[in-house]
């Protein structure tokens, strides 16, 4: 949904461009229609446009409380043992080459019983002699 | 922008007490950016204030909430709601968020939870300096760019002081001496003949010397307040 949005009140009368601060409102006639357009990079969210308008058909609530913007959809790794969710595969490559090892997927309280179970596995029995 | 700092905990636990049900507003602006009362710090202050143990009984209910500015009456009346029973509001905004906020929800208390200390400028992450003091006459024009109404301790106009060395003040020595910095920057832009310039003695009545100070722009009236349909 649009940030910028107005009720049927809206006639058109570009109060509302003219009034702008940020230049973030403009129009375009083409043929026998009005189009009232808008650019949220530009905007400072400043209300003067819900101000200004004699109509009052700016619904300025939507630029307050709006939905969430979709960024970017990466793949999970999750916990091998548990299956809670740690970080992205780009993330696991950025920090295998930086740190030029592999990263085993582990939580944080599973990596430290895997960590466990491998020194108690390693760990020197009864009879060893270091040489 | 405006920069302030969240006061001490035990000086927010003092203010609330007494209030059973009280509002943690943040502020979406200035005080966001400068990462002292946004929505992330009005939602860590109240986990702080519930986890609290300096409630002389248990800690009040906290609701929170944020709002992209507190210092426009227009904007809070139309758009920010109370829920019921709140006692007081404690604010995360500068100074001008508060007393709109008293405004508008008089007689509610609205309580400061940060000190609103000066406007600054970010030169790296994290780190603001106040560059501005806002004294209504801007000297910038022939100080090379740097004002020494908020930059020189003692808010010089005509020069260093005596307790200039080496570059930095006489407070601290990480201080840079700001006339020292005008000299070298007007060096830089071959204008050093700015500083020769006798000028009138200062007219401090646009920094507030003649009391509150409004501005006013014209062609900007009316408003949902005032533009009712008929």
């Amino acid at each position: 949904m649009p940030f910028f949005q107005v009720n049927d009140r809206c006639n058109g009368c570009l109060a509302c461009v003219q009034n702008c601060p940020a230049s973030a409102l403009d129009y375009e006639d083409q043929n026998n229609r009005r189009t009232l357009r808008h650019n949220m990079s530009l905007c400072a969210r400043c209300g003067q446009c819900w101000r200004v308008c004699p109509q009052q058909a700016i619904e300025f609530r939507h630029f307050l409380k709006s939905a969430w913007d979709e960024v970017v959809t990466l793949d999970l790794l999750r916990c091998d043992v548990c299956g809670e969710p740690l970080y992205t595969v780009p993330f696991k490559q950025t920090v295998t080459e930086r740190r030029k090892g592999e990263v085993e997927p582990f939580c944080p309280k599973h990596r430290r019983e895997v960590d466990a179970l491998v020194r108690a596995h390693f760990r020197p029995g009864p009879g060893f002699e270091e040489r | 922008m405006i920069v302030g700092n969240m006061k001490p905990l035990e000086e927010i636990v003092d203010s609330l007490s007494g209030f059973r049900k009280v509002l943690i507003l943040g502020c979406g602006s200035c005080v966001t950016v400068c990462l002292a009362g946004g929505d992330r710090e009005a939602r860590q202050l109240a986990l702080e204030l519930s986890r609290s143990s300096a409630f002389s009984g248990s800690p009040p209910f906290l609701a929170v909430d944020t709002i992209i500015r507190q210092c426009e009456r227009d904007l809070v009346s139309a758009y920010q709601s109370l829920p019921e029973g709140t006692e007081a509001i404690l604010s995360l905004a500068c100074g001008c968020g508060v007393q709109t906020l008293g405004d508008v929800f008089e007689p509610l208390p609205v309580i400061p939870a940060l000190n609103t200390t000066f406007y600054g400028a970010s030169n790296e992450a994290g780190v603001w300096q106040e560059v501005c003091q806002g004294c209504g006459d801007c000297v910038l024009s022939f100080t090379g760019g740097i004002c020494p109404v908020a930059r020189c301790a003692k808010s010089l106009f005509n020069g260093p002081c005596g307790g200039s060395r080496n570059g930095s003040c006489e407070i601290y020595a990480d201080v840079p001496c700001a006339w020292a910095l005008i000299y070298y920057r007007l060096k830089k832009q071959n204008k050093l003949h700015l500083l020769h310039a006798v000028r009138e003695p200062r007219d401090w009545r646009p920094a507030g010397g003649a009391g509150p100070r409004v501005r006013r722009r014209t062609g900007v009236g009316g408003g949902p307040g005032q533009n009712k349909l008929e």
